[in-house]
């Protein structure tokens, strides 16, 4: 499973509020994929936001059901950098008015 | 702490639902229930009920054991109430606000930002509001303070995904500071809700979603629905119109039908259910602001059973949305 194969799944998990995917709306930081293992480091925009483990869960069952068995996945929630709307895909960004 | 084990705690609010409301509506109709519902419809609903939900949600956000002792404290103070232990009633209330205050405390270190500011000033105006209760002082003045800093919050937060320019985001630090102070003074209260009201219709992330369909439709519907009962609420303060009809535009119009388009993005966070979208959502939805529209235009009371009606049929459909797929299926959408 490589970035690009990660990426698709991602794209399936959406902020319900947002209507569009963690991965448009620029929450997923970092993908790193070697054989056998998955990492992907995310945020939401507040640390207030009880969603926040839901969708860290949602993304690492989704990948792990597109992963060939035994894959270990990993899906850490991070802060810091905190999220900017620059982060957003140019879809999301057109959507919300950035450009 | 586990999603499941925070089911009780729910289960504690939804008691102090069912009588406050039980007892909202015996003040305007013959119906058999304890006077301590009656005489305490206010606290029962915004404290024990309210109080228990939204320190959950906060807890649940927070992912420290010690937050849940701010849901389990205004839940069991709902039950005090109801025994007819009115003091030590109020007095966990205070406790459950003082817990729910340092939670936001903890929040506003994770990331200093106006987001989190906001929602820490609606703690202490919660806060506020119970020590006045425990003092036998008027308290909802601080609650609806409590309710439209909660909210206007979060939606600031998601409001973020939206370009706007740098006076929407200054207006709204400037409504937050007034919503601090402005709670000793009703009509002045009332003024800044309505600006609040027109900045939330005016640049909420729902004037997008609305756009579009399924869930985030249905979100947005309720948010822009809620935000004309807050104009109403606030301008009802500030004319000192119908008290009656001022507090039912906010606690009712503007909060339950947060609490309506909240639920079906929240629970599933807090419970780890699954709750799909169903465009049937949308009639409890509609009674409850025919009801208002009723309560506030022809008569009070058909207004308050349309009211309560539509709280229960929304309760109804989320069980049934939630409960209906049998557990193969759940299973397959959960590894999706």
């Amino acid at each position: 499973m490589d970035e690009d194969d990660v990426k698709q799944v991602l794209l399936g998990i959406e902020d319900p509020e947002a209507g569009m995917s963690v991965l448009d709306l620029g929450l997923v930081y970092g993908i790193a994929t070697e054989p056998g293992r998955v990492r992907v480091e995310m945020t939401m925009t507040s640390p207030a936001c009880p969603a926040a483990d839901y969708l860290v869960e949602e993304a690492a069952a989704a990948i792990r059901a597109a992963a060939p068995a035994g894959t270990e996945v990993e899906v850490r929630l991070i802060w810091d950098p905190p999220w900017t709307p620059e982060r957003m895909s140019p879809e999301a960004r057109t959507r919300f008015g950035w450009s | 702490v586990p999603p499941l084990a925070r089911l009780p705690l729910l289960f504690l609010g939804f008691v102090s639902l069912a009588f406050g409301a039980a007892g909202g509506l015996a003040r305007l109709s013959a119906l058999e229930v304890p006077a301590s519902a009656i005489a305490l419809h206010g606290p029962l609903m915004v404290s024990a009920f309210f109080g228990t939900v939204i320190s959950l949600e906060r807890a649940a956000a927070l992912g420290r054991p010690w937050a849940y002792a701010a849901p389990l404290a205004a839940g069991l103070g709902g039950v005090c109430l109801l025994l007819g232990f009115s003091v030590e009633g109020f007095a966990l209330m205070v406790l459950a606000a003082s817990v729910f205050l340092v939670a936001g405390v903890v929040l506003v270190r994770r990331q200093p930002s106006l987001e989190t500011a906001t929602l820490l000033a609606g703690a202490a105006a919660w806060l506020a509001g119970n020590v006045l209760l425990l003092e036998g002082r008027p308290a909802a003045p601080w609650w609806m303070a409590f309710f439209a800093l909660t909210i206007a919050g979060e939606r600031l937060e998601l409001s973020r995904y939206l370009k706007r320019p740098p006076w929407v985001r200054a207006g709204f630090a400037v409504l937050v500071a007034l919503l601090v102070f402005s709670p000793a003074i009703p009509r002045a209260l009332g003024l800044v809700l309505a600006v609040l009201a027109a900045w939330l219709l005016a640049f909420d992330l729902a004037r997008v979603t609305i756009r579009r369909d399924r869930l985030p439709r249905y979100v947005a519907a309720c948010l822009l629905a809620g935000y004309f009962w807050l104009a109403v609420g606030g301008l009802g303060l500030l004319l000192e119109a119908s008290v009656d009809a001022a507090l039912h535009a906010f606690f009712v119009g503007f909060v339950f039908s947060m609490v309506f388009g909240h639920a079906p993005v929240i629970l599933p966070a807090v419970l780890r259910v699954r709750f799909p979208y169903h465009p049937v959502l949308y009639l409890p939805l509609a009674i409850l602001h025919a009801s208002l529209a009723v309560r506030a235009l022809v008569s009070v009371p058909l207004g308050a059973w349309g009211n309560a009606a539509a709280i229960a049929l929304f309760i109804a459909v989320a069980l049934y949305l939630v409960t209906r797929f049998d557990p193969r299926q759940s299973a397959r959408a959960a590894s999706r």
